[in-house]
C-alpha cells in the first residue's frame, strides 16, 4: 500500500498548489496532443475486423472480379458468335449487291479495300487512331491468337469499345418488295433492302434510274444500326460502280475523291465512359473505407459509453474531433491508396489501361489521383463526421448515413452523363468536381485552374463540415438525450410559450424548401404556363401558404402566441417611417450589387440571361398591373416576412436578447432561397437578396415589430417591378433609366439614394426598442 | 480539512415540449477531504444532474459550484483536472489494452511520459492488473474491466471523486470491489461523492448523507443527525417517511421522472 499512503499525504500539498499547477499542465503543444489521441483513434479503428475487410479485403477481390467480368464482357461484344442481324432483300435485288451487303466479296478485294484506307491516313503524316468501319476478319483474327488481352487490343484499334461491329445474315429466301414491312414487323429479320425498278419516263423519253430503300423497324436500336451499316455499304458498292464505269471512260478514277474517317485526342473531352467510372469507383470505395471508423468514433463512444468520460476530460471538444478526424481520414487515405493500386494493377493486366488512360499509368498520375482521393477523403471524413456525431447509437449513425450516401451517388452519375465535362461553377459543387477532375486526370486533360478551384472549394467545405462536427459531437443533447427525445416535440405542449421550439423551427424550414420546388413544378400542371397572370396568382398562393399558413397553424399548434413568434408588436413612427425611406432606396443600392456581383459570375460561365431576361419582358408585357405587384410585391412582403423575419428569429433566438445568430442565419436562408427556388439559379441575386435580407433582419430586430419591414419590403419590390410605370417620372428628375441594359446608375442618382438610406437607417435607431420593452 | 466540493443553490432547469421541469431545485452541499458524501435519492431524483454540473458536463440555470477551489462556471479545464467520474455505465475500448487504455486517459489528462508510465505501473499494481495488461480488453472478464475502469479513473491522481451509480449492475463481489475502493480513496483523502439508491449499502460505506426527491436534497448529514432529525433508525425508513410526505405530489413526480430523457436545451428555460 506505498502508493496509496503517498497520496494521503499529497492532498493538502495539491491544494496549496493547484491554482499554480494548471497552467503549468498546460504547456505542451496542442498539435502534438492532437496526434496523441488521434494515435489511440487510429489504434482502436485498425484492429476492428471491420476495418480491415473494407480496407484490404475488398478492394483484392472487387478490382480483379471487374475486371474479369469487363474483360468477357468486351470478348463477347467481338466474338463472332453473338447474334448477326437478319437482312431480306427484295427479290430484284442482284446478287453482287447482296453479296456487298453481305461482305461477302473476296477476301483480297477486302484486302485492298483496307490498304487503302490505310494509305489516306499516312499520307496525311497523322499517326492516329483509324476508325476505318471494321470489319469482322480483325475481330476474329485477333481472336485465333485465343490471347484475351489481343481482344481488348483489337477493341482499342477498333476504338468502338462502345459499338462493336455489326454482323449480317441473309435471310433464306427472296420475298416480294411489298412484304419486306411484314417481315421486319415480326422479327424475322432486322432490316430490310428494297428498291423501286428502273422506270423509262414516256413524256422524255428519261430513264428514271432504281431506288433504294432500306427498311428498319421503329423504335428498334439494333435494327437502325444495322439499317445504317446496310446504307454504308450500299453507298461503298455504288461508288466502285462509279469507280468502274469512270475508268472505262478517258476521265479514269483516279479524280475521284476517296473518303475516310479518322479521330484525333479531343480537347478534354471525353471518349471512354468507363474513364469517369473508375474515378467514382474509387470515390464510392474511399467513402466505404472512412464510413464504419467515423461512426465507430463518434456513435460508438456513445454506445460504449465512453462519451461522457471523455467529455470529463479536460479536453476541448475540437481537439478531441480532430483526433478523431485524423485517425477517419487516415483510414479513408489508406484505403484510397490500396484502392488506387489495386485498380491500376487490375487495368493494366487485363489491359484496359490502353482505351482508358491516355497515356497509359504514368507516376505523375497516379500522384494526381492520390492528391485528388487525399481532398476529398478529408471532405468526406469531415462530413461524415459531423452527421455521425449527432448519432446517438451506431444503428442511427447508419440510418443518417444512407441518405447521405444516396445522395452523394446522385451527383457521381450526373458525372457520368454524356457531355458532362468539369467547368468552374462544377469545380465548386461538392464531389460533382472530384468525380468529373479525377476522370480528367485519367485522360491527362485537366486544366489547373480547374484543379485549383476544386481542391481549394473542397477544402473550405470540408473546414465548415468540421465545425459542425465538433459543434455537435458531445454536446448536451447528443451526450444526455435519448433517441425517443425526438418524438418528444410532436407533443402537444399543455403550457402557452413564446417560442417555437429550434427543431420544430428547423424542420420545417427544411421541408419548405423542397415542398416550394415541388409545388412550385405543380403549377405549370394546373394553369397553363403561357398564362402568365394564372401563373402569378398560383405564385401568390404558394407564398401564402408555405409562408404564413403553415407556420401559422405551427405556431397554433404548439400554443406559441402568434404576437411573439411573428413579432406582431408595436412599432414607432419614426421606424416606419425609416422603413419606408429605405424601401424606397434601397432597391437602387441593391440593384447596383447585383449589376457589380454579375461581373465576376460571367467569368464563372455560370450565368446565362438571354432566358430570363425574355422572361422578365414578357412579364412586364403580358400580365396587368395590379396582379404582379400582389404577386410579386404585397405577397412576398408580407409573407415572407412573417416567415424570415417573424417564425425563422424567433425559433432561432436563444433567448429575447441573442441577435446575431439569428440575424445571420436567416439572411443566409432568405437570400440562399431566393436563390435555390429560381429555376435558373441565378446565383448574382444572392449579394443583393443578402443585403436586403441584412436590412429587413435588422429592422425588425431594433423595432421588436415586423410591420415596418413589410413596408420596407413591398415598397422596394413593388418600386423595382413598376420601373416601366414609373418611367416618365423618373424622366422627369431627369434619369434615363435602362434597367433592361443592366448598365450602372448614374453616381448622383446612387448617391441621394445613400444618403436618403442613411436618413432611413437613422429613424429605424431612433425608433428602437430600448431596455425592458426589447423582444 | 478544507471543503473540496462546494455547491451553493444549484437549479437546473430543462426545458421540454410539455413545459419548463426542474431537474435539480437550490442544491447546496460541501464535501470534505477524505471525506465520502452519499447522494440518495430514486432514480430521477437529480442526481446524475447535480454531478454534471459540478463536474461542468451541464451548465446550472442558476447556482454556483467549485471543485478543489476552482470555479466551475469559469475555470472548467482546472475543474476536470481534478475530478475523476466513476460510473458504472462506463465502458472500455475494446481493441485496446489495459495499458494503451491508460496511456489515452493520460494523454486526455496531460499527463506525460515517465509520469505517465510510472502512473501506469503504480496503478496496474494497487489494482492487480500485471497479469492482464498486454490484452485487448475485449477479451477480459467483467470483473477485470471493472478493476480496469476504475484504475483508468485515477490515472490523474485527482482530489475529487464523482461516483455515478457505481455498483448498478454489478455481483456481489463487484460491488465489494467498489466498496474497499471507495475506502481506499477515503485514506487516500479524497473527496468522494457517492450517488446511489440503494440505502442500505450507503449506510455502511457514507460518513454524511444527502437523501434526494424531486430535485431537493430533503435532509442532510451525518447518520445520527439524519435519525434525530428524522426519529427513524434506517435510511430506508427516513426515505418513505419523505415519499409519505410528499405523497400529494408523487404521481406528477412520477410523470416528471424521464426528464434525464429528454435532450436538455441550455439557457432556452425561462
Amino acid at each position: 500500500m506505498n502508493p496509496v499512503s503517498e497520496h494521503v499525504n499529497d492532498v493538502p500539498d495539491r491544494q496549496k498548489n493547484q491554482p499554480d499547477a494548471g497552467p503549468a499542465q498546460q504547456a505542451s503543444s496542442p498539435f502534438f496532443r492532437i496526434l496523441r489521441l488521434a494515435r489511440k483513434e487510429l489504434r482502436e479503428s485498425l484492429r476492428d475486423r471491420r476495418t480491415l475487410v473494407t480496407l484490404i479485403v475488398m478492394p483484392l477481390i472487387i478490382y480483379p472480379l471487374l475486371g474479369t467480368v469487363v474483360q468477357k464482357f468486351a470478348i463477347q461484344r467481338v466474338n463472332p458468335d453473338s447474334p448477326p442481324a437478319i437482312v431480306v432483300f427484295d427479290g430484284s435485288i442482284s446478287a453482287e449487291l447482296a453479296a456487298e451487303v453481305l461482305e461477302e466479296r473476296e477476301s483480297e478485294n477486302v484486302q485492298s479495300e483496307k490498304g487503302k484506307v490505310q494509305n489516306v491516313a499516312d499520307a496525311t503524316g497523322n499517326p492516329t487512331k483509324n476508325d476505318a468501319v471494321p470489319s469482322m476478319e480483325d475481330g476474329a483474327s485477333s481472336l485465333t491468337g485465343s490471347s484475351t488481352g489481343a481482344a481488348i487490343g483489337s477493341l482499342v484499334n477498333n476504338g468502338s469499345l462502345e459499338v462493336p461491329p455489326i454482323r449480317f445474315r441473309r435471310y433464306e429466301s427472296l420475298v416480294k418488295a411489298e412484304y419486306i414491312g411484314e417481315f421486319l414487323q415480326s422479327e424475322d429479320a432486322d432490316v430490310g433492302v428494297r428498291q423501286t425498278l428502273p422506270v423509262q419516263d414516256a413524256t422524255t423519253g428519261r430513264i428514271q434510274p432504281a431506288d433504294f430503300q432500306i427498311v428498319s423497324r421503329s423504335g428498334d436500336a439494333f435494327s437502325l444500326r444495322a439499317a445504317v451499316e446496310v446504307e454504308k455499304r450500299i453507298l461503298a458498292f455504288r461508288d466502285r460502280q462509279l469507280r468502274m464505269l469512270l475508268d472505262r471512260t478517258r476521265l479514269g478514277s483516279g479524280m475521284m475523291s476517296t473518303i475516310s474517317r479518322q479521330s484525333v485526342a479531343g480537347s478534354g473531352q471525353k471518349s471512354s465512359p468507363l474513364s469517369a467510372f473508375l474515378p467514382l469507383m474509387l470515390v464510392l470505395m474511399t467513402m466505404t473505407g472512412a464510413v464504419y471508423p467515423a461512426i465507430d468514433l463518434t456513435a460508438g463512444e456513445r454506445e460504449r459509453g465512453t462519451l461522457e468520460i471523455l467529455m470529463a476530460a479536460p479536453v476541448s471538444r475540437a481537439h478531441l474531433l480532430t483526433g478523431k478526424f485524423i485517425a477517419v481520414l487516415t483510414v479513408a487515405v489508406l484505403t484510397a491508396v490500396i484502392n488506387l493500386v489495386a485498380m491500376l494493377l487490375t487495368l493494366y493486366a487485363t489491359g484496359f489501361d490502353r482505351v482508358i488512360l491516355a497515356d497509359g499509368a504514368t507516376i505523375e498520375m497516379f500522384f494526381q489521383i492520390l492528391g485528388l482521393l487525399v481532398v476529398f477523403a478529408s471532405f468526406f471524413s469531415a462530413v461524415l463526421l459531423s452527421i455521425t456525431s449527432f448519432a446517438r447509437s451506431f444503428r442511427e449513425a447508419q440510418a443518417w448515413l444512407i441518405p447521405l450516401m444516396l445522395v452523394s451517388l446522385a451527383p457521381g452519375i450526373l458525372s457520368l452523363m454524356p457531355g458532362v465535362h468539369l467547368t468552374v461553377g462544377l469545380a465548386f459543387v461538392p464531389l460533382v468536381n472530384i468525380v468529373l477532375l479525377g476522370g480528367e486526370l485519367f485522360q491527362g486533360t485537366a486544366a489547373t485552374h480547374l484543379f485549383a478551384v476544386t481542391l481549394l472549394s473542397t477544402l473550405v467545405y470540408t473546414v465548415l463540415a468540421l465545425r459542425v462536427a465538433a459543434g455537435v459531437f458531445g454536446s448536451d443533447s447528443v451526450l444526455f438525450g435519448s433517441s425517443a427525445g425526438v418524438w418528444a416535440f410532436a407533443k402537444r405542449p399543455s403550457k402557452i410559450r413564446s417560442q417555437i421550439p429550434m427543431e420544430i423551427g428547423i424542420g420545417w424550414l427544411l421541408l419548405l424548401v423542397p415542398l416550394f420546388l415541388v409545388l412550385s413544378g405543380l403549377r405549370s400542371r394546373v394553369v397553363a404556363l403561357e398564362n402568365l397572370s394564372g401563373q402569378l396568382m398560383l405564385s401568390g398562393l404558394l407564398t401564402f401558404l408555405l409562408f404564413a399558413v403553415f407556420p401559422a397553424a405551427i405556431t397554433k399548434w404548439m400554443r406559441a402566441s402568434a404576437v411573439d413568434v411573428f413579432a406582431l408588436h408595436k412599432f414607432r413612427i419614426a421606424t416606419l417611417i425609416g422603413a419606408a425611406l429605405l424601401g424606397c432606396t434601397m432597391w437602387t443600392i441593391a440593384y447596383q450589387v447585383l449589376v457589380f456581383s454579375k461581373a465576376p459570375l460571367q467569368w464563372l460561365e455560370i450565368l446565362d440571361n438571354g432566358k430570363l431576361k425574355q422572361m422578365a419582358e414578357r412579364l412586364t408585357s403580358e400580365t396587368p398591373f395590379l396582379i404582379r405587384i400582389a404577386a410579386l410585391a404585397l405577397i412576398p412582403a408580407v409573407c415572407e416576412e412573417l416567415f424570415f423575419r417573424g417564425f425563422l428569429i424567433n425559433t432561432l433566438q436563444k433567448n429575447s436578447s441573442s441577435w446575431l445568430r439569428p440575424l445571420l442565419i436567416s439572411t443566409l436562408v432568405f437570400a440562399a432561397f431566393h436563390v435555390i427556388v429560381d429555376p435558373s439559379l441565378t446565383l448574382e441575386r444572392f449579394p443583393a437578396t443578402f443585403l436586403l435580407g441584412l436590412v429587413l433582419c435588422g429592422i425588425r430586430l431594433s423595432s421588436g415589430s415586423i410591420f415596418p419591414g413589410i413596408v420596407m419590403h413591398a415598397l422596394s419590390n413593388g418600386l423595382l417591378l413598376s420601373l416601366k410605370e414609373l418611367n416618365p417620372v423618373l424622366q422627369f428628375i431627369g434619369l434615363n433609366l435602362q434597367v433592361e441594359n443592366e448598365s450602372s446608375l448614374p453616381a448622383w442618382f446612387l448617391a441621394t439614394s445613400v444618403l436618403i438610406s442613411c436618413t432611413g437607417v437613422g429613424l429605424v435607431w431612433l425608433g428602437r426598442k430600448r431596455g425592458g420593452e426589447y423582444r | 480539512m478544507p471543503d473540496l466540493i462546494v455547491a451553493r443553490n444549484l437549479r437546473k432547469t430543462f426545458t421540454t415540449p410539455v413545459g419548463d421541469v426542474p431537474a435539480v431545485n437550490g442544491l447546496s452541499l460541501n464535501v470534505r477531504s477524505g471525506e465520502v458524501f452519499g447522494l440518495l435519492g430514486a432514480n430521477g431524483a437529480g442526481k446524475t444532474t447535480t454531478l454534471r454540473m459540478i463536474l461542468g458536463l451541464m451548465k446550472p440555470t442558476s447556482g454556483s459550484a467549485s471543485v478543489a477551489g476552482f470555479d466551475v462556471a469559469t475555470q472548467p479545464e482546472q475543474v476536470k483536472r481534478s475530478v475523476a467520474l466513476v460510473s458504472a455505465s462506463a465502458g472500455l475500448y475494446q481493441w485496446l489494452s489495459p495499458r494503451e487504455l491508460m496511456q489515452y486517459f493520460a494523454d486526455l489528462y496531460d499527463v506525460r511520459g515517465e509520469n505517465a508510465d510510472r502512473r501506469i505501473d503504480q496503478l496496474a499494481d494497487l489494482f492487480d492488473l500485471r497479469s492482464f495488461i498486454d490484452r485487448p480488453c475485449s477479451g477480459l472478464s467483467t470483473g477485470q474491466q471493472q478493476r480496469v475502469n476504475l484504475a483508468r479513473s485515477l490515472m490523474h491522481d485527482p482530489p475529487v471523486v464523482l461516483m455515478d451509480e457505481p455498483t448498478r449492475g454489478l455481483d456481489i463481489v463487484g460491488s465489494k470491489r467498489i466498496f474497499d475502493f471507495t475506502a481506499r480513496l477515503k485514506e487516500m483523502g479524497k473527496a468522494v461523492i457517492f450517488c446511489t439508491h440503494r440505502l442500505e449499502e450507503a449506510q455502511r460505506l457514507c460518513d454524511r448523507f444527502g437523501l434526494m426527491f424531486r430535485g431537493r436534497l430533503q435532509l442532510e448529514g451525518t447518520l445520527t443527525e439524519l435519525r434525530q432529525k428524522s426519529g427513524r433508525e434506517s435510511i430506508t425508513d427516513m426515505f418513505l417517511d419523505l415519499m409519505e410526505e410528499h405523497k400529494s405530489t408523487t404521481e406528477e413526480s412520477m410523470q416528471a421522472q424521464p426528464v434525464a430523457a429528454i435532450p436538455a436545451q441550455e439557457g432556452r428555460s425561462a
